[in-house]
Order: C-alpha cells, then sequence, then structure tokens
C-alpha cells in the first residue's frame, strides 16, 4: 500500500523532475538532484572548460531539495531531514519502517542509492534509546550519498536490511556483537569479531576499559584459561607536571598592579 | 551469557516496546524450557566430541545452573534476549566452532589463581 502510495507521488513529482534526466544524455556529469541545470549557477564543462565543482551553497541547497523531496514521499516515516555542517545529508527515520524507507532510496529513479557503504551503530547512554543506528549509501548513478539515522534500545529487535542490500549482512553481525542490538530476520547472525565464550559487548560505553576476563595459557593444564581482571590498585590519577622549576630564565611573574599613587595636591589638603 | 542483559529497561515515553519474540511471559518460559531440553539432549555428545573429563550429571548440573542465574528475570524481552544468546551458545557447541578450552571455561573455577585474602598473602603477591 505504501508503495503504491508513493507511486503515484512520484508519478506527479515526475514531471517536474524530468528535466535533470536528459542531462545524463549529454555526457556531462549530472550535479545534484535538484531540476536547475547550469545555466543559471554555474558555467557548464565543454571540451575547453572542465567541469569543476559547485559551490558548497548551490551543493547545500539542492540537498536540502532532495531532503524535503524524501521526506514528502514518506511523511510517516521520515521523522527529520538535516544537513550537516560538512553538506552531508541525513534522514532520522522510525525504526519500525526502515526498510520500506531504505527501498524506497534504493528502487526509486531519482535516488538510486544502491550502494550500501557503511552500517554501524552509537552508543549514548544518556537517551532513552541509547543506540542510533546509520545507514550510510552511495548512489552511483547521481555521485550522492545519504545518511540514514535511526534509534533503538537493547531490548528492542530492529528489522534486519539483508534482503534489501545483503551486503550488509556481515555489518549487522558487527553491530549485534559489537552492541548487541538484535537484528529481526537476520538469515545469519552470530557472532563475527569476539571469541567464543565472550561475555558482553565491547563498543557499549558501559563496557570496562579493562574487560571482565584475562586471557593466559596454563601450563599445568596446558590450555589457555580465562581469570577475572583484577587489577593491583585502583585508577589513578597523575599529576605529571614536576615540582622543581625547570627554565627559571623563562619564569612568569605576573607584575602586581601598583598601588594607586596619591597626588601631591590631595596631600597638601 | 552476559549478565547486562538482564538489567530491565523501564517505563520510557516515547521508547517502543515491542516483542523480540514472545508475547507473554507463558511463551517465554515455554522457549526457555525447549532450550533446556536441548542443551540436557546436548550433553552425552559434548562430553564426546570435546573429550571433557566430566560426568554426564556434573555437566547437567553445571547447564542447570547457568539457567537458574539467571531466573530472578521477569522482562520478557530480557528473557527472549537471553534465550538468542543460549540458542547461538549452543550452536556453537554442537558445531564444535568452540575449542576444548572454551567449553572448559565452563568449569574455571578450578583453574583460577587463588588469590590471598590475609593482608600479608595479599602484599606478597602484588604485582
Amino acid at each position: 500500500m505504501f508503495l503504491v502510495r508513493s507511486c503515484t507521488r512520484l508519478a506527479r513529482s515526475r514531471a517536474s523532475y524530468c528535466a535533470q534526466s536528459h542531462l545524463l544524455k549529454d555526457g556531462t556529469k549530472l550535479n545534484s538532484f535538484s531540476k536547475s541545470d547550469y545555466s543559471s549557477d554555474v558555467t557548464p564543462p565543454t571540451d575547453q572548460i572542465p567541469a569543476v565543482r559547485a559551490s558548497s551553497s548551490i551543493v547545500r541547497q539542492k540537498l536540502l531539495e532532495f531532503g524535503d523531496y524524501v521526506a514528502e514521499c514518506l511523511p510517516k516515516y521520515v521523522q527529520q531531514v538535516q544537513l550537516t555542517y560538512t553538506n552531508e545529508l541525513e534522514v532520522m527515520i522510525d525504526p519500525e519502517y526502515i526498510i520500506p524507507v531504505i527501498t524506497f532510496l534504493r528502487d526509486n529513479t531519482l535516488c538510486q542509492f544502491t550502494n550500501l557503504s557503511d552500517l554501524t551503530a552509537v552508543d549514548v547512554p544518556t537517551r532513552p534509546c541509547r543506540f542510533e543506528i546509520v545507514y550510510n549509501f552511495l548512489s552511483i548513478p547521481y555521485n550522492q550519498r545519504i545518511r540514514v539515522k535511526t534509534y533503538t534500545n537493547e531490548l528492542t529487535a530492529l528489522d534486519s536490511i539483508c534482503e534489501v542490500h545483503p551486503g550488509a549482512n556481515w555489518y549487522e553481525r558487527e553491530v549485534w556483537d559489537m552492541y548487541g542490538v538484535f537484528f529481526r530476520n537476520h538469515p545469519d547472525l552470530r557472532r563475527i569479531l569476539t571469541d567464543y565464550g565472550f561475555d558482553g559487548h565491547p563498543f557499549r560505553k558501559d563496557f570496562p576499559l579493562t574487560g571482565y576476563y584475562e586471557i593466559r595459557f596454563d601450563d599445568e593444564q596446558q590450555r589457555i584459561v580465562r581469570d577475572p581482571v583484577e587489577l593491583a590498585q585502583e585508577f589513578r590519577k597523575f599529576d605529571l607536571s614536576s615540582p622543581w622549576e625547570v627554565f627559571p630564565n623563562y619564569r612568569q611573574t605576573p607584575e602586581l598592579p601598583s598601588p594607586p599613587e596619591v597626588s601631591s595636591e590631595e596631600e597638601k589638603k | 551469557m552476559s549478565s547486562l542483559v538482564g538489567r530491565s529497561v523501564g517505563s520510557l515515553k516515547n521508547v517502543p516496546i515491542k516483542p523480540i519474540m514472545s508475547a507473554n511471559p507463558t511463551e517465554a518460559r515455554r522457549r526457555v524450557l525447549t532450550l533446556y531440553k536441548q542443551w540436557y539432549r546436548a550433553v552425552p555428545k559434548i562430553i564426546t566430541t570435546f573429550k571433557l573429563p566430566y560426568t554426564k550429571e556434573r555437566l547437567q548440573n553445571r547447564i542447570r545452573e547457568e539457567f537458574l542465574k539467571n531466573s530472578h528475570i521477569r522482562d520478557v524481552r530480557a528473557i527472549d534476549m537471553l534465550v538468542i544468546k543460549g540458542e547461538m551458545d549452543l550452536q556453537e557447541t554442537l558445531l564444535k566452532w568452540k575449542q576444548e578450552c572454551h567449553m572448559k571455561e565452563l568449569f574455571q573455577h578450578e583453574t583460577a589463581i587463588r588469590q590471598p585474602t590475609d593482608f600479608l598473602g595479599k602484599f606478597f603477591s602484588q604485582k
């Protein structure tokens, strides 16, 4: 039902975006998603003039237009569209609807984000939903990147995007292993980086820096054994500044403010 | 199995609460029992494949201890998470991805270095 609705929206918006596809046939580099062509903003590249990068304000404007377009197509799923300081488009979505959004971004003619360049998570324990899941996509025909962000917590499962992007398989295993975010309908969700029998998820902020166990080879047992970590002393804060004066010639003594001079006239009075 | 999972997330606003697998405690309990039976039945195979120097009863008791360690957990989603981890653990064991040392970690308290508890013993053994 969602797809049908978005298709109708597409059909309506296609007329305005049609001008863009003709640019491809000229063999010129297609710059962005918006319909405006080079004539108004930038000198079009010819045989003599090489293609140059558009100025950042133009790129910014086009990215904003494209972000608005995505948000208009998926009003229920997209919560916020924002642009970072370095002109990267970020789309915040509802965790329930990861698959429709990413399918839209992959299959829509004007998006074609067919390449999943990265999938990772961020742990911020103070938030109500502490994990932020970040998807980075690359659209090869348009040479554009987009970042899709969503959120979850330890006990909420997310939908796996392996069916949409098979390359997400190992990324999701990594996120599961490092952060403990469970992905529903993943074809083969198991540990990928940690050792068998490893406890906990190392990239969580509450995972201790020293870990829970230390591993050693035991000569008597002739095998590797795990012992709970025990530190000889507590964490200490070292004061590394020397108590001795190292460069006395460069000593900076603050000049004391001179006492206010009492004028001689006042003294006479 | 991680002990951190058991921590329940309180009722927070704007946080989606959706079941992972089980819709109610009865269903979660059934999953736990199924997993326990799978582990229990796998015990003879585990002993032969990993050449463990323990009796069947000993390993069964150890597995039961692992399950009872989490018996206080009431949150259905936390139970589901532990069941998922337990299933992964069983898969690693039965397909022999684990090695002997990983299985013997279940009995690691036997090999642990005894830390001295008295004052002088602690002083002499410190690094």
